[in-house]
């Protein structure tokens, strides 16, 4: 309004799209046009010929403030307000099942992290220090475990997936190139893989109830380590297959590298389950009322040693030797 | 049968096996049911390993024993017709 001093100015347009009446020409069949055939480039199309802009062709003009109608802002309004809801009743009932916050942790990887994880699985022996690290909250007092990406130590969601996925793959390509491909195996695989980690899962969380191991939030934590069990079993039928020529994972070869397999992903185990199995203050935290007999405890962390060993290499070799069978 | 059919019946039948025996006759002479079980000298009151044994069977009967009768039902019959 203060502009007006200067004298009649034209009125201020939105910026129209002066081409929009074009598009859809682009995209309807050819129409029969007399042009010589010396113009046709391989497109049915024709070029896009700069057209004169029309002087009715401001084709918002009738629906350009059709954003300004109360109807619509209405309309808007509502969409927002559904869309909302429904957003959060999937959370509300994603949440219920699988804490997915909880889930984003496991996936916060990085290069480096998964490189060295690999080589951690493959490889334990000369690894010193298994202890998760702990980052210290503002207030000092409450303590929660890093992600994956600061802490080699750290259990990962990602590891486990995708081998999970290769392993899948693995076996569907090593028989198709036996011939016997059929598309049914995926499905077999995929369902041999996912029973034989909701077994192992199953059967580690009834020995936790049997030896009164609380750990109501480390369930993902057991997942994620029955998940690396698929590296050991993928570089064993890899090597095992190229050494023997695509005949089975049988042969001196194949049950050496599966042995080493078996026993760095056992000892794995063994010393990154122990946080979970046998936390170091477990009488420490408990009040004065249930001080535990010094016998009974020790007894107690006797049995839960013995099931950690239990799981690790028995329970590890009899699902590993199921899934290395082709 | 798929790997799946296979997983339902090895469930169904180990809860058989928890469910089918008889409290008096079979469970309290091996001394896994709930009336005869002894707490030691000094034991805490649910940390010994029998005593979640225990627990655990008396809950399973407890629960599954319906559900149990009809899912045997439905598998009998599943067998006599197109097993």
């Amino acid at each position: 309004m203060q502009r007006a001093t200067y004298g009649r100015s034209p009125p201020l347009h939105h910026p129209v799209p002066q081409h929009v009446s074009t598009v859809p020409q682009l995209r309807s069949p050819p129409p029969p046009t007399s042009q010589p055939i010396a113009g046709y480039d391989g497109s049915p199309y024709p070029q896009q010929q700069p057209q004169p802009p029309l002087p009715g062709a401001n084709m918002f003009g009738q629906y350009g403030n059709f954003i300004n109608d109360p109807a619509a802002q209405l309309a808007s309004q509502f969409g927002q307000t559904a869309f909302r809801q429904g957003q959060e009743y999937i959370e509300q009932n994603v949440n219920r099942f699988v804490n997915v916050s909880a889930l984003k942790h496991y996936f916060v990887v990085t290069n480096s992290y998964v490189i060295n994880k690999l080589f951690l699985v493959l490889f334990p022996w000369r690894h010193k220090p298994w202890t998760r690290r702990q980052a210290a909250g503002p207030s000092g007092q409450e303590a929660w475990y890093l992600p994956p990406r600061d802490d080699i130590n750290s259990p990962d969601m990602y590891i486990p997936v995708m081998s999970l996925v290769t392993y899948i793959f693995l076996q569907a390509l090593i028989s198709g190139l036996k011939g016997q491909f059929q598309p049914e195996l995926f499905g077999y695989i995929a369902t041999t893989a996912l029973v034989a980690v909701v077994v192992e899962i199953l059967g580690l969380k009834l020995g936790c109830y049997l030896l009164s191991v609380s750990n109501e939030s480390q369930l993902l934590d057991l997942v994620a380590y029955s998940g690396y069990k698929f590296v050991g079993v993928i570089v064993t039928i890899s090597i095992a297959e190229i050494v023997n020529g695509g005949k089975g994972t049988g042969g001196w070869i194949g049950w050496t590298v599966f042995i080493y397999t078996f026993l760095a992903n056992s000892l794995f185990l063994m010393r990154s389950l122990k946080y979970v199995l046998l936390p170091e203050n477990n009488s420490d935290s408990r009040g004065p009322m249930q001080t535990m007999h010094p016998l009974d405890s020790r007894t107690k962390r006797n049995q839960r040693t013995q099931f950690l060993f239990f799981y690790a290499y028995i329970v590890q070799l009899f699902f590993m030797w199921i899934l290395c069978r082709s | 049968m798929s790997i799946l059919g296979k997983l339902l019946y090895i469930t169904v039948l180990l809860l058989n096996a928890i469910c089918i025996p008889s409290e008096d006759r079979f469970l309290a002479r091996v001394g896994l049911a709930p009336a005869t079980y002894q707490r030691g000298f000094g034991q805490d009151v649910d940390s010994s390993v029998k005593y979640k044994i225990i627990q655990l069977i008396a809950s399973v009967r407890t629960v599954m024993r319906v559900p149990l009768i009809i899912i045997n039902t439905l598998i009998i019959i599943y067998e006599l017709i197109l097993g």
